[in-house]
């Protein structure tokens, strides 16, 4: 099976997109939905509806205003000091110049609509999150950001494990950059590449979940087609990477999580992705949500993450510096 | 307990509000001294174009003493993307960094620091903004869509 899995990985991307020619028709050589290729999940548009919005659907006027509000704190970002000043002591220096970022240009079309959030329920477009459980569970992410002892304290993002927020997923939500993937399909398999950190997740069509106490990165994946739409249910999910926090986004999955995830290609260039979450541990209630994958162009870099991860070394002085003071 | 859980959940918010917003691939306050701000410039004298973030590698002299700085920029899959590659910088290129110092602070083998912002002396930014970067749209990003 691993043999038949390799040359379908090799000979999938060769056969794509030669058969029907129109989309919801076309056809993988094998006979599945194509949906290969290389996808896109950026947008301004984020998991969590914000404040200054009501509702899901938003205007074109009210989405050029997001443009503008974004275009205006990029510039705020890269131009905080005049020609020949110097950055000062204690400024929140935010990291870095915008230039270093991809997150996006707009908010999300789908049926022709902006939209205001990824989550389509909860309708508030806010998850329903149980507040105790994640009281409970803050001493780990706490640690992960202020215990430096040794590497394997620090979060999976800075390890180079898995990337950060929920960018790998499921499920797939967009990040600050890198917010790319590739699916290669093969005879009973279907690969997402998620650029960063170069995790490889590998749904198995119509088979069982693994044993419970098997718990991967990204969890167990699991696929089935219905129609042209490939349903994706994932659980046993890696108990370290309960907390999945980025800027755009911060969520907790618990182990028992049960995710589904539907991938429909609409046209040529583009997936609807949907997804619910049932995590009744840490959330009272499912949420759901969606957002298109678009195709991007050119291919994925590869993202080889520990070769050039100088950043470990360097919390980990910076760590021992301060401990000498 | 519940209102001592509910305190440790909303220190965790604001704990996590607080991280996230200086969060990339890595935590910057874990890395850099937000009480360490460099202005240097210098020639560039390697360029790594590696993942999670490349690196430039300036030469700086002052007072008589020359000095290397690891200036440390984004990843290289975003900048291709923006149109930035190995030919935006090359070794010899005179560059202004502005950006905060590692916390380790021991320059050895080099000195390292977040390159902030990077321009040429004259002013010009070294990394131009594209569409995907809160630039003006202009309908050359194909990213543009609908």
């Amino acid at each position: 099976m691993k043999k038949f899995l390799f040359i379908g990985l090799i000979v999938a991307p060769l056969m794509s997109g030669l058969n029907a020619e129109e989309w919801g028709n076309t056809k993988t050589w094998f006979g599945d939905p194509d949906l290969q290729g290389t996808w896109t999940n950026a947008s301004l548009t984020n998991l969590e509806r914000p404040d200054y919005y009501d509702t899901l659907i938003v205007s074109e006027e009210e989405a050029r205003a997001t443009l503008r509000m974004s275009e205006e704190f990029s510039e705020e970002v890269d131009n905080p000091y005049k020609d020949g000043e110097s950055p000062q002591a204690g400024d929140n220096v935010g990291g870095y110049n915008v230039a270093w970022m991809d997150p996006g240009t707009d908010l999300f079309k789908l049926d022709g609509k902006y939209r205001s959030s990824i989550l389509t329920y909860p309708e508030d477009g806010k998850l329903p999150r149980r507040y105790i459980r994640w009281g409970l569970e803050a001493y780990g992410m706490y640690r992960m950001f202020t215990v430096a002892d040794h590497p394997e304290e620090r979060s999976l993002g800075e390890r180079c494990l898995v990337g950060f927020g929920s960018s790998g997923g499921p499920p797939m939500l967009n990040v600050l950059y890198n917010n790319n993937y590739q699916i290669v399909q093969s005879p009973g398999y279907v690969m997402i590449l998620v650029e960063m950190n170069h995790d490889a997740r590998i749904i198995r069509l119509e088979s069982n979940h693994n044993p419970d106490n098997m718990q991967p990165w990204l969890g167990d994946s699991v696929g089935t087609w219905e129609g042209n739409t490939l349903v994706v249910k994932t659980k046993n999910h890696h108990p370290q990477q309960k907390f999945r926090a980025g800027i755009r986004h911060q969520i907790l999955i618990m182990e028992g999580a049960e995710i589904t995830e539907r991938f429909t290609r609409t046209d040529e260039n583009e997936i609807l992705y949907q997804f619910e979450v049932d995590d009744d541990k840490a959330y009272k209630d499912l949420w759901r949500g969606e957002m298109p994958l678009r195709s991007a162009d050119g291919e994925i870099y590869e993202y080889a993450c520990h070769e050039g991860n100088y950043a470990m070394a360097n919390i980990l002085a910076g760590a021992r510096a301060e401990e000498r003071k | 307990m519940k209102n001592i859980l509910k305190i440790i959940a909303i220190n965790f918010t604001l704990l996590l509000g607080m991280s996230t917003y200086i969060n990339a691939h890595h935590a910057f306050t874990a890395e850099f001294d937000p009480n360490a701000p460099i202005n240097i410039t210098g020639k560039v004298v390697k360029v790594e174009w590696i993942n999670p973030h490349a690196w430039v590698h300036v030469e700086v002299k002052d007072m008589g003493k020359t000095t290397v700085w690891m200036v440390e920029g984004g990843t290289p899959n975003t900048l291709i993307r923006n149109g930035i590659n190995k030919k935006t910088i090359t070794p010899g290129t005179v560059i202004v960094v502005r950006g905060y110092q590692s916390k380790g602070k021991l320059c050895l083998p080099r000195c390292i620091a977040n390159g902030r912002d990077i321009t040429f002396p004259d002013g010009r930014k070294v990394f131009m903004g594209s569409s995907g970067t809160g630039a003006p749209r202009d309908g050359s990003d194909p990213r543009e869509r609908r």
